[in-house]
């Protein structure tokens, strides 16, 4: 690394980073117990990130063994970066930081890059034939997912990092299809599961073949179940949907770059200002939410983000009041502050954007069982199906595979194709009850998009059940 | 710039792994992509990147079991490697018993001019220039926020059964969301095997027009509306059609909305859908990624839902060839059409909003997602440009709403199909080349502050 970043210095860069990073994935899906799918893959490479004369630029290359080719990509960034300067801009300037040589790895007790096909193999043939023995079934999928990546981070200020990141995840789905409708159950999450920073100890720990009957027979009750009514209820969201709701209400909207206009033309804007930290009420006095990427098992934990800055507990909502955003060393300069560490980027071929690390709605008191004992008139929404936000994170939807009404205190009738819908601030504000630490759990997402070239990033959410009030459900 | 590496060299890498001994067969996707994009967010340049990036994806076959392995080492030795992952997969796999064997040799069609050297070569700097020519048409309090991209790839396919396929293809795209003032704002999109038939300068007014023209957005209450729903708008109804709709397996596993319906007039016969990879106003390959040619499918005729499309899979499922739309393996979604056309009609946008009575004209809508899969109900928000029409007449811009609503409704809903159509896109779906619509009685159900 540090020769590509001497290559950029030499090129005209006043400042460098350069990042080489190798990532391996394994993925076996197995669906109505036949092989759905099983493959490898690795990539690796090298991005070289420059400033010039206060503008960014970057380029990035597969065939990062190679000197020559490592050097004209370095020349490449610079060149890209004075391109830039054909727009005037107020220059680019980075916040402090100290520069650390250092290496850091993911806990993983297993190694599951070690753990033997036939074992994986066995274990989602399984879990899909108890599904399959439900009658009525349509579809019994279950998959694993394996992720590694090593990465190298060397910057003109003296920084020298080494890290490699381990995710384990599993899940399974039961699909019922029946009189035009198609219903699904996941556990213990949908899409794909449950995925953490952990080895294989964790998908011994899911209990996928344990969950697979229960799954599977309510994905064919709810083929025959009422739709959810259209009304205005107090509303239960299990720790699985609350993941969405954190991550799409604020976990995007507290993204430095988004409130500064820097994605305006894709992933949109931020109903936030800088002005709002200390100042405006994102949600009721129960409502406090951390960034915070030392948390264990969550996919935004890492030792250092990809400028090198220091993995973070940052507080965003205290007692209700928005206090700080995510950001970047370019964003905390505009705001004459320090970065907090958030930026990564997606393999080697992209640069860095401020990212989630893991946004969590912190716990609060009680069990989920006496949190449903609570609440007189209601209704208790779990897993999500689908998210849709506006541009600025305001208006929001989300639907979930299953609910049931809650009649004094009991779960009752269950309720097929739930869906609700809110504004960010009021929603939070109605926020009357978060369960506690029993019942909160560190949840994946894999699939976040943001950027342009289009980005995914692997980011973690702590949450547990949380009650909000007047809440208007089933939109149709 | 990164130059083609050709068709030869590309098989010489493959023939690397279809050496492989004592297996059934094998299978080896070659890709050779590279480009840059020049982003701009408060009319400066602030993220510019280029990147060079290659992947072999090879799947053996072994006692009917199939396993994939790719590597971004696009070397002999490392297709070869690949190989080698992907029999150690097949080891400890099931058999596939639908698997329907790799693809036989074909003759894939030659579709002309896809591949621009001048855009594969595109500089930063002239990049840069057309960013700045764009960012120049934004008035006074106005700032442009986009990208500038120009790419360029080379695919092949090489399979044991003597299939080799091989093309190569560039991409050019500009897209700006202009905004400022006090509240509003504007978007436009521009795609093109060339980024010399761009014209950033016509995408950034038609942009700042719509900013200026959105001023002060108003207030109004959701509800049913009749609508004028530009390219953009009807590009994300087209995407998620196909998505939820068009899939050859999904239709015969009874997970598509038309699955059990195909035969029936769902939609107005003002509505023709088709893919056609092979059509001069498309971008893409000519064959799919298990190196079937593509050909044209007629999905939707005049209303008439006819059908999906295939890869090797369903098709065998169904009895019928592939359409040649696959995608990379593994892929348990089945095939997609990558290439889709909404068949123009008459009615210019001015003559659309001169119909319409009481109602909405939309530019585009954002971050749209699943509500009823069998239904094809989706919600999403407007963006970037919503009017009131009144009396035949634009009368003021409102405030973003939320829809939420079946798209066989609305274009079984359908009045007029505009004259003109254009590439447009949907979040992470490709461009779909798609004309206005006006749609009665579409149902939004919120709104949002700005």
């Amino acid at each position: 690394m540090r020769h590509a970043v001497e290559a950029a210095r030499k090129a005209g860069a006043d400042y460098a980073d350069a990042r080489w990073v190798l990532e391996e994935n394994e993925s076996i899906t197995v669906k109505n117990e036949e092989m759905e799918g099983i493959d490898r893959s690795r990539s690796d490479g090298i991005g070289i990130r420059v400033l010039a004369n206060g503008f960014w630029g970057f380029a990035a290359t597969a065939r990062s063994e190679d000197p020559a080719e490592v050097e004209s990509t370095a020349a490449l960034a610079v060149k890209i970066a004075r391109a830039a300067s054909r727009l005037a801009m107020d220059p680019v300037r980075l916040s402090e930081i100290e520069p650390v040589t250092d290496t850091w790895e993911t806990v993983a007790q297993e190694d599951p890059f070690t753990v033997s096909l036939e074992e994986k193999v066995s274990l989602l043939m399984e879990a899909s034939r108890r599904m399959r023995a439900v009658p009525g079934l349509s579809f019994s999928e279950a998959m694993l997912d394996f992720y590694r990546k090593r990465s190298a981070l060397a910057t003109s200020e003296g920084a020298a990092i080494e890290q490699t990141i381990t995710h384990s995840g599993g899940g399974i789905e039961a699909t019922a299809i029946g009189d035009g409708e198609l219903q699904r159950r996941s556990f213990p999450n949908s899409f794909r599961g449950h995925i953490a920073a952990a080895g294989y100890e964790h998908i011994r720990a899911l209990g996928l073949t344990e969950e697979a009957e229960r799954v599977a027979t309510e994905a064919v009750e709810l083929l025959s179940a009422k739709d959810c009514p259209s009304e205005e209820t107090t509303l239960i969201l299990d720790g699985p949907q609350m993941v969405l709701q954190v991550h799409e209400s604020v976990g995007h909207p507290i993204e430095l770059d988004r409130v500064l206009r820097m994605e305006e033309a894709f992933a949109g804007t931020s109903f936030l200002e800088p002005g709002h930290r200390g100042q405006l009420r994102y949600g009721s006095e129960l409502v406090n939410i951390t960034a915070d990427a030392t948390l264990a098992g969550g996919l935004g934990t890492f030792g250092y983000d990809d400028e090198g800055v220091p993995a973070q507990r940052v507080q965003i909502v205290e007692d209700g009041v928005f206090r700080d955003f995510m950001s970047s060393r370019e964003t905390a300069a505009v705001l004459g502050e320090r970065s907090n560490g958030t930026m990564r980027a997606d393999g080697w071929q992209n640069l860095p954007l401020i990212r989630m690390t893991n946004v969590s709605l912190e716990p609060g008191d009680g069990t989920l069982a006496e949190l449903i004992g609570d609440t007189k008139d209601g209704m208790f929404m779990s897993t999500n199906t689908s998210w849709s936000i506006d541009d600025k994170r305001v208006n929001f939807q989300f639907g979930c595979e299953i609910a049931w009404r809650i009649k004094d205190g009991n779960l009752t009738e269950m309720l097929r194709n739930p869906n609700y819908t809110g504004i960010t601030t009021e929603f939070w504000g109605s926020c009357d009850a978060v369960c506690g630490p029993e019942e909160w759990t560190v949840w994946g997402t894999p699939n976040c998009g943001k950027g342009q070239p289009g980005q995914v990033a692997r980011t973690g959410h702590g949450t547990a059940p949380a009650r909000f009030r007047g809440v208007r459900v089933g939109v149709r | 710039m990164p130059e083609p590496i050709g068709a030869d060299q590309l098989r010489g890498i493959a023939e690397a792994a279809l050496g492989l001994a004592g297996v059934d067969g094998v299978e080896v996707l070659a890709v050779h992509d590279w480009g840059g994009l020049t982003r701009f967010a408060d009319s400066a340049i602030h993220q510019s990147t280029a990147r060079e990036d290659t992947a072999v994806k090879v799947r053996v076959v072994s006692r009917g079991r199939v396993g994939v392995a790719s590597t971004n080492d696009l070397s002999k030795e490392g297709a070869a490697a690949a190989a080698r992952s992907a029999l150690e997969l097949t080891q400890m796999a099931a058999p596939d018993p639908a698997f329907p064997g790799l693809a036989p040799r074909a003759d894939v069609p030659d579709p002309a001019d896809r591949f621009d050297e001048a855009t594969a070569a595109a500089t930063p700097e002239a990049r840069a220039e057309a960013v700045a020519t764009l960012v120049g048409t934004c008035g006074d309090g106005f700032h442009a926020a986009g990208a500038h991209e120009t790419t360029a790839s080379e695919v092949a396919l090489t399979n044991s059964e003597g299939q080799f396929c091989y093309a190569a293809t560039s991409q050019a795209t500009v897209s700006a969301v202009v905004s400022g003032g006090e509240g509003g704002a504007g978007y436009a999109e521009e795609w093109s095997h060339r980024a010399g038939d761009l014209d950033p300068e016509a995408i950034g007014l038609r942009a700042f027009h719509k900013a200026r023209d959105s001023q002060r957005p108003r207030d109004i209450e959701p509800g049913r509306y009749d609508v004028v729903l530009e390219a953009p708008a009807v590009a994300t109804l087209v995407a998620f059609l196909a998505y939820l709709g068009f899939g050859g397996r999904a239709i015969a596993e009874g997970r598509s909305c038309f699955s059990g319906r195909i035969g029936e007039k769902l939609m107005s016969d003002r509505i023709t859908i088709y893919d056609d990879a092979l059509s001069p106003g498309t971008l893409g390959l000519p064959f799919d990624f298990e190196g079937t040619p593509k050909r044209r499918v007629d999905l939707v005729a005049e209303g008439v839902v006819i059908g999906g499309v295939h890869d090797r899979r369903s098709a065998k499922q169904e009895s019928v060839e592939s359409t040649g739309h696959a995608l990379p393996p593994p892929n348990p979604h089945g095939a997609f059409p990558l290439n889709l056309f909404l068949a123009p009609g008459d009615a210019s946008v001015e003559d659309m909003v001169r119909a319409t009575e009481r109602g909405l004209l939309v530019t585009r809508f954002h971050y749209s997602n699943v509500v009823h899969p069998k239904e094809a109900t989706i919600t999403g928000m407007t963006r970037d440009g919503t009017w009131l029409v009144e009396d035949g007449e634009v009368k003021h811009p409102v405030k973003n709403l939320r829809f939420t609503h079946s798209i066989i409704e609305a274009l079984r809903d359908v009045e007029a199909v505009g004259s003109e159509a254009e590439l447009a896109s949907e979040f992470f779906f490709s461009a779909s080349s798609v004309p206005a619509l006006r749609v009665s009685s579409f149902q939004f159900t919120g709104a949002s502050d700005h």
